[in-house]
């Protein structure tokens, strides 16, 4: 089972020092968040759009293109109940309220494919390291990249559990919803224990290797950042200020739309 | 909160939380889509059994297991985006409040076994009011930010989010606490095992506390639907249909402060009790 996204490549979005990629990352949700008019979100899904084609990582967008079907549709239909406008379309469906649906719905795909590129372009590791180095604390940092290394075995041992289970003659598609749900505790009982039953000795290894006994750590991992790091951050922080200008300026609003 | 802190300092404390969370993330990514509700709008997801199971073992490392979990399986789902930001303090939520209100949920829990062995109904009840007063928490926090950033609607998210969380909580939870307790409490990894009392934050008025929780995260999501249907809140909350403003945001912030307030009333050390298996 492939659940990784990274792609192994040696593009200028991977070369980038990871506390850059995640800057990227959260300037492209703050630009974006500002406006409803789809129009004004335009050029911010071009530069994150164009990201990821430079990443080498459109391939991860096709992965994931049902859940984007899925969000399309449900975004453009939730919307337009939630919203009203001052021109008829049709139905429930007013101009405006389809215009606030449409950005919305662009919106929420465009963070995906904003979180799709970090992802993409950045190693489980070198993405906790950049969290630790952006400020966050040590131990924390570890039980997340812990964790992160710890999936993909869990995950296949549920795989092989429910496998096992199922030969045995667990049918996990039948039944009522209650049912149904009942039928995945012989799958989270045998995770939970194997996974679980061992941290004693899981702390008692960290501890005899002086886990916590050094505030300051060292890292086998070295990262830097170099110029077109910096030329990326400056570009970002342009763009977040251009949007907030055209905020103030009271630009990219949809005049005659109600929101409840 | 204090335990939420003072936990890191603790390895095996740490640990659980990586623990939990890859359980938990491992759940999301392999059965990602669940079971259909409707499809394309709503299914029930069974790993989202482990948060209130997870508060109640491993306390604050439950909590936290739980946030970093849900953060993971948006990574390896590709969902990553803005919602994993609030997801991520929603599903803290969700580990964080079973275990606080474990020990205040009026008489239902005895104050001389607080132990989880889902022996009688009472602690069944308990077990089930502490699930979907964390499961509403979850959701209004996750349902009130994305609203706030207008990416999904606060009615649409908020009755899903807890139907999700709350659905596989309360049927496959009792079950799920009962087998689990026994070994986890003969491996000495539950959370009041791990942890010392005055690491714990002391709390106050913990019955009001725990009512204070339940008006918070139910009474806002009641609150924040009525309101963001049109059924109330232009009137009631003198929003008076202004164009073009988001009222439910406003309307449901008081009661996301409320369980702010509450989770520092509530303390987890009424737990430190002797128990027996």
């Amino acid at each position: 089972m492939d659940i990784d996204f990274y792609i192994d490549s040696d593009t200028l979005i991977h070369r980038l020092d990871g506390r850059t990629k995640i800057m990227l990352f959260l300037a492209s949700f703050i630009a974006l968040v500002f406006f409803e008019n789809p129009l004004f979100i335009l050029p911010i899904a071009f530069l994150i759009l164009l990201q990821n084609v430079l990443a080498g990582a459109l391939v991860n967008i096709w992965r994931i293109r049902f859940l984007l079907f899925v969000l399309t549709v449900t975004g453009m239909l939730m919307w337009n109940i939630f919203t009203s406008g001052e021109t008829d379309l049709f139905w429930f469906f007013d101009l405006e309220s389809l215009l606030y649906s449409l950005s919305r719905t662009m919106l929420m795909l465009l963070m995906i494919i904003s979180g799709l590129n970090l992802i993409s372009t950045t190693r489980n590791e070198e993405l906790v390291l950049s969290m630790i180095k952006l400020g966050l604390p040590y131990r924390v940092g570890f039980a997340i990249s812990t964790a992160l290394r710890m999936v993909p075995t869990i995950a296949s041992s549920i795989q092989t559990i429910s496998q096992a289970q199922r030969s045995r003659g667990l049918d996990l598609d039948s039944g009522n919803i209650l049912e149904r749900l009942r039928k995945f505790i012989p799958i989270l009982i045998p995770v939970f224990i194997s996974t679980i039953r061992d941290t004693n000795v899981f702390g008692m290894a960290l501890e005899s290797k002086g886990f916590g006994a050094k505030e300051e750590r060292s890292f086998y991992l070295q990262m830097g950042m170099g110029r077109n790091d910096y030329l990326i951050l400056a570009l970002s922080f342009l763009v977040v200020m251009a949007s907030i200008y055209l905020k103030i300026l009271g630009l990219g609003s949809i005049p005659g739309l109600t929101k409840f | 909160m204090k335990e939420t802190v003072t936990m890191w300092k603790n390895t095996r404390m740490v640990i659980l939380v990586a623990l939990s969370a890859a359980i938990y993330a491992a759940f999301l990514i392999v059965f990602k889509g669940g079971i259909v509700l409707v499809p394309g709008i709503t299914e029930v997801r069974p790993a989202n059994v482990f948060p209130p199971v997870f508060g109640l073992l491993f306390g604050p490392a439950g909590a936290w297991g739980s946030a970093i979990g849900n953060l993971i399986g948006d990574i390896f789902g590709g969902t990553l985006g803005v919602g994993s930001i609030f997801g991520f303090f929603g599903n803290f939520f969700l580990g964080f409040v079973p275990y606080k209100m474990w020990g205040a949920t009026f008489g239902l829990v005895k104050k001389d076994d607080m132990s989880m062995n889902m022996g009688d109904w009472k602690k069944i009840a308990a077990f089930e009011l502490v699930s979907l007063v964390s499961s509403a928490a979850c959701a209004i926090i996750i349902a009130w930010y994305l609203e706030l950033a207008g990416i999904v609607p606060f009615a649409f998210l908020g009755i899903t989010i807890t139907v999700n969380n709350f659905a596989a909580a309360v049927v496959v939870g009792p079950i799920l606490i009962a087998l689990l307790y026994p070994r986890v409490k003969r491996w000495g990894l539950l959370w009041t095992d791990i942890m010392k009392k005055e690491d714990v934050g002391k709390g106050f008025a913990r019955n009001i506390g725990s009512i204070l929780m339940i008006v918070g995260s139910l009474g806002g999501l009641i609150v924040g639907i009525l309101v963001a249907t049109g059924t109330a809140g232009q009137e009631l909350y003198a929003f008076a249909g202004s164009s073009g403003q988001t009222s439910v945001w406003l309307a449901v912030l008081p009661f996301i402060i409320l369980i702010i307030v509450a989770s520092i009333m509530l303390s987890g050390r009424e737990q430190f009790v002797e128990e027996t298996l």
